[in-house]
């Protein structure tokens, strides 16, 4: 938290509404309802998001309290790394035995360019997809692209569109498909435990949050797969993206344009 | 620096409080048990914190905050079972829900941004987190079965 941030305990407002927030979605409870073979759950996560965003177009949420609240997100996520934190020690010994296949799904990460870099120039993106698609787009890959090609490019507009998608989507949209997406497809819970550490404290949570109430069994080794993939990709998502994700995205992009140019001048080469 | 801790601790406390009270309401477990438990994360959180800013090596905070929560609760720790104990009263989920609540009312101000990025951007941004969710299960997937671990 910066210097320029104090006092922000006595904003006693803000934290009136949390508090009135977590009491109506604790009450609330979760949900769960089916779509097909998969399972949605609605978690009291899910609500207060939803809540506090609807509060904030209400006169109860003054610009003064959104200012606010942004810092203490922060420190909210200071004592869930504590609690992942104390998961993760009693199951070093597992984690340690899983260590190739936590190191490897880093690679996952870039699975994202070749399902959404090739949607994104379909739709007709231009150079805007670069920026859009290279990572999940978190604070430090929007560092990286503003460093790379600056603030006003096409790239720089790409992946700030979406940051702003996650920051105002991820944790929700993280929470919706996780639990959906493991009761539905054969894949392991523990495998999806740890493709939920994207790097974001929030989403993070949402993700496994819904895998431990789909399968509560499990949830001390999803918590700690999760806690343990996030860490790895909060320490080399950034290196990851660098060396290997932008390079690539650049790479297929061109493939990509070429050979749509290619098909257009194919097209107009028949029509003249 | 000692005006930081201050307002970190009270922070944490006001978080604290009310992470117990969503514990009791959404997860049965009555605030009495889970006081010690909340005490030492917010300890941890505050020395990750501390820690963060007496050293001069550039990683962000919660990375110390995860190195120590790891740190105190491994087996071959003195101390370790009672910490976990400890905090096992304090459900992961019960943390989550006040941080989004305040996300939810700080993110409000990127809202008008949002509605202006189109449906294209949409689409792309689902196919981004659903790509990278995925593609990291696949590859998890494979390399788990390899070892045998499920």
């Amino acid at each position: 938290m910066s210097e320029v941030q104090k006092n922000l305990w006595k904003d006693w407002r803000l934290h009136a509404l949390i508090f009135v927030i977590v009491v109506i979605t604790e009450l609330i409870g979760t949900h769960e309802f089916s779509v097909g073979p998969g399972v949605i759950l609605l978690l009291p996560m899910l609500y207060a998001i939803i809540i506090g965003l609807a509060l904030y177009f209400t006169p109860i949420v003054k610009e003064k309290q959104s200012k606010h609240a942004e810092p203490l997100i922060v420190l909210g996520v200071t004592l869930l790394i504590a609690k992942i934190g104390v998961i993760i020690g009693p199951s070093l010994p597992q984690i340690i035995a899983a260590g190739p296949a936590l190191l490897l799904q880093e690679f996952g990460n870039l699975g994202t360019i070749f399902i959404a870099l090739p949607i994104a120039v379909f739709l007709g993106l231009k150079r805007e997809s670069i920026g859009m698609t290279h990572s999940v787009a978190r604070e430090p890959n929007v560092g990286l692209i503003m460093d790379k090609y600056g603030f006003n490019s096409p790239e720089g507009r790409g992946v700030m569109a979406i940051y702003i998608f996650g920051t105002v989507f991820g944790a929700v949209f993280m929470g919706l498909i996780s639990g959906f997406l493991a009761t539905i497809t054969p894949i392991h819970p523990l495998s999806f435990a740890m493709a939920s550490g994207i790097g974001s404290g929030s989403m993070m949570a949402a993700a496994s949050g819904s895998l431990v109430a789909a399968f509560p069994s499990m949830e001390t080794n999803i918590l700690a797969f999760a806690g343990a993939s996030n860490l790895l990709s909060l320490s080399t998502g950034l290196y990851m993206s660098i060396f290997i994700g932008l390079p690539l995205t650049e790479k297929l992009y061109d493939v990509l344009t070429k050979r749509r140019d290619n098909r257009s001048d194919a097209k107009t080469g028949r029509g003249a | 620096m000692l005006k930081s801790v201050q307002e970190w601790t009270l922070l944490l406390l006001i978080f604290g409080v009310v992470s117990i009270l969503g514990n009791w309401i959404g997860y049965n477990i009555f605030p009495v048990e889970a006081i010690p438990g909340m005490v030492i994360l917010i300890l941890i959180a505050l020395a990750g914190l501390i820690l963060q800013k007496l050293l001069p090596i550039r990683i962000p905070s919660i990375a110390y905050v995860a190195i120590i929560g790891v740190l105190v609760s491994m087996p071959w720790m003195p101390g370790s079972e009672q910490i976990v104990a400890m905090t096992n009263h304090i459900n992961l989920l019960a943390l989550t829900t006040p941080i989004l609540a305040y996300a939810g009312i700080a993110i409000g101000r990127s809202w008008a941004d949002f509605v202006k990025l189109g449906w294209r951007t949409i689409v792309v941004a689902s196919f981004v987190m659903l790509g990278t969710f995925l593609g990291s299960a696949i590859i998890a997937e494979f390399v788990l079965r390899m070892q045998g671990i499920i």
